[in-house]
């Protein structure tokens, strides 16, 4: 056997027997560091989370990602919150450790709060245009929102563009009301114009009443008296010199006015 | 030659012509005594209906002369003649001219005259043709500041209105009446012409109902500048004339005192001890 493939099996029974190694290496490392023993927590918890996102991930249910993604985001803001304490055991100096390791543990305390916001809790899609959507409800993308989810005092106070248009619309509706005043007194004197003339034009109908039956009469008496004009005419019409009195008539008329006239100068 | 037929006929007539002379001439006593001569001897001629018109010229020229006694003596003959013919709108013109001559010199004898012309109109029927004498003399009433009387004409003046389905009359006519009980500042009165009037279905539902209502709440709550803006409103503008003027001079006299706490004061404590 050649040295690489030594080196190849060691390396595959260590990494197979590693996890027996785990606990081990634990006590026999942070027995009096501190640092060491806490970091190592928020380590192991920040691969559970990780793991636990993975099964979020590929999970169908959405209850149960749901509730996962709640769990995460629950273990994210304990693991925040422990993070000043690294900070501050990293400052501190233990024996047995070089000045290398403290700086190095320092840088990696400062990058532990970056790692934890890294793990995804189905919130973590930062929306870059006016289209974002909430992550949990991925599957409906057409449901979009206009602002960004930032609900804060500014949002609701007036803007000055609003209160204006509140203000012009209470005085136009000031001034509608105003013009339907006018309207409805309008209305009610026509009313009662209208009622007025309504009871005078019943008032005189039992009057036309009378008119029409006077007229009716008098039209009778006179449709009756004409009768009577035609017959006595049409008996004087028998006689021929009817129309040869009248022809006399006229020429003697005549004579009269000329002897007036020349009487007269 | 003592034996002269009683020649009505031709006397009638040289009456008549002595009368018209008489007048041309200004002279309206003598005018006026040929007139009744005539408007006799037209009776004698069982013509009650030239009698009746005779009987009104001279009522005219007793105006003229300034004798109202004899104006409403004549013109109250003339509506008796006039109603012999069966003619019952004559009559109460007749009556309404008497009265209009009367309305300056004799107030009261003309309110008389008015209401016997409503009452010949009403007897036959017509009451349509009462409105306007109506109207006249509740204005005399107005004038003679006899303001309950005012009232109870115009209660006359809606019931005749009722009778000829005139309902936009009646209301007005119940309206005015409630204002000049407040006018007169009597707010029981008042109250009670309103109560009785909202008995009458034709009322409730009435714009007048509901301006009668505004002035009424005014009035209990005391309320000046309310009282003032309810007597404006285009409602009761509509009614008559003197009423108009009526409304816009309310309220009279103090109004808090109608205000409901004082009424209530009136009672009497209830006593413990009384056991009825």
């Amino acid at each position: 056997m050649s040295v690489i493939d030594i080196l190849t099996r060691v390396d595959a029974i260590c990494k197979k027997y590693d996890k027996y190694d785990v606990t081990q290496k634990d006590s026999n490392v942070s027995g009096d560091d501190a640092f060491a023993r806490l970091y190592a927590a928020v380590e192991s918890d920040i691969e559970a989370a990780l793991q636990k996102a993975e099964t979020a991930a590929s999970e169908k249910s959405r209850a149960s990602v749901v509730a996962i993604n709640a769990e995460i985001r629950r273990t994210k803001a304990r693991l925040l919150e422990e993070v000043p304490k690294l900070q501050r055991l990293a400052v501190k100096k233990v024996k047995g450790l070089s000045t290398e390791e403290l700086t190095a543990r320092n840088d990696l305390v400062l990058a532990l709060p970056d790692r934890i916001q890294a793990i995804p809790d189905g919130s973590a899609a930062a929306p870059k245009s006016s289209g974002g959507g909430w992550g949990t409800s991925a599957v409906r993308t057409e449901i979009k929102f206009d602002s960004d989810g930032r609900f804060d005092n500014e949002y609701f106070q007036q803007t000055e563009e609003s209160s204006q248009f509140r203000q012009e619309y209470e005085m136009r509706r000031m001034k509608q009301d105003q013009g339907l005043d006018v309207i409805a007194e309008g209305l009610d004197t026509l009313k009662n114009m209208a009622q007025d003339m309504n009871e005078e034009v019943d008032r005189q109908v039992p009057l036309m009443d009378e008119i029409d039956t006077k007229v009716d009469k008098a039209t009778a008496d006179l449709k009756n008296t004409n009768v009577r004009l035609k017959d006595t005419v049409n008996q004087l019409r028998s006689s021929r010199n009817f129309c040869i009195d009248i022809i006399l008539l006229c020429i003697i008329l005549g004579i009269a006015a000329y002897l007036y006239n020349v009487l007269r100068k | 030659m003592t034996r002269w037929n009683a020649d009505w006929k031709n006397a009638t007539s040289l009456y008549e012509q002595a009368a018209i002379a008489y007048r041309l001439a200004r002279k309206h006593d003598k005018a006026k005594e040929a007139f009744e001569k005539a408007s006799k001897g037209q009776e004698m001629l069982s013509s009650p209906w030239d009698a009746a018109k005779h009987m009104e010229s001279a009522a005219a020229l007793a105006k003229e002369v300034g004798n109202w006694n004899e104006v409403s003596d004549f013109y109250r003959r003339a509506s008796e003649l006039y109603i012999q013919c069966g003619r019952a709108q004559p009559a109460s013109d007749a009556l309404a001219k008497g009265a209009r001559a009367l309305e300056d010199a004799l107030p009261d004898e003309a309110i008389q005259l008015y209401t016997d012309a409503c009452a010949v109109l009403e007897d036959d029927g017509k009451e349509q043709m009462a409105f306007d004498l109506y109207r006249a003399a509740t204005s005399v009433y107005v004038k003679l500041e006899k303001y309950t009387d005012a009232a109870t004409f115009l209660l006359r003046w809606a019931l005749a209105a009722d009778k000829c389905n005139a309902t936009h009359s009646q209301c007005k006519a119940y309206l005015s009446a409630i204002i000049v009980y407040l006018y007169a500042h009597d707010f029981q009165q008042a109250e009670k012409c309103y109560n009785d009037c909202c008995q009458v279905e034709a009322f409730l539902n009435s714009d007048q109902n509901r301006a009668a209502t505004r002035l009424l709440s005014a009035y209990t709550d005391g309320d000046v500048e309310e009282i003032k803006r309810a007597a404006q409103s285009s409602i009761i503008s509509s009614l008559d004339h003197t009423i108009i003027k009526l409304a816009r001079k309310l309220p009279t006299g103090d109004v808090t005192a109608f205000k409901r706490g004082a009424t209530e004061q009136q009672e009497d404590p209830l006593d413990e001890d009384d056991l009825t």
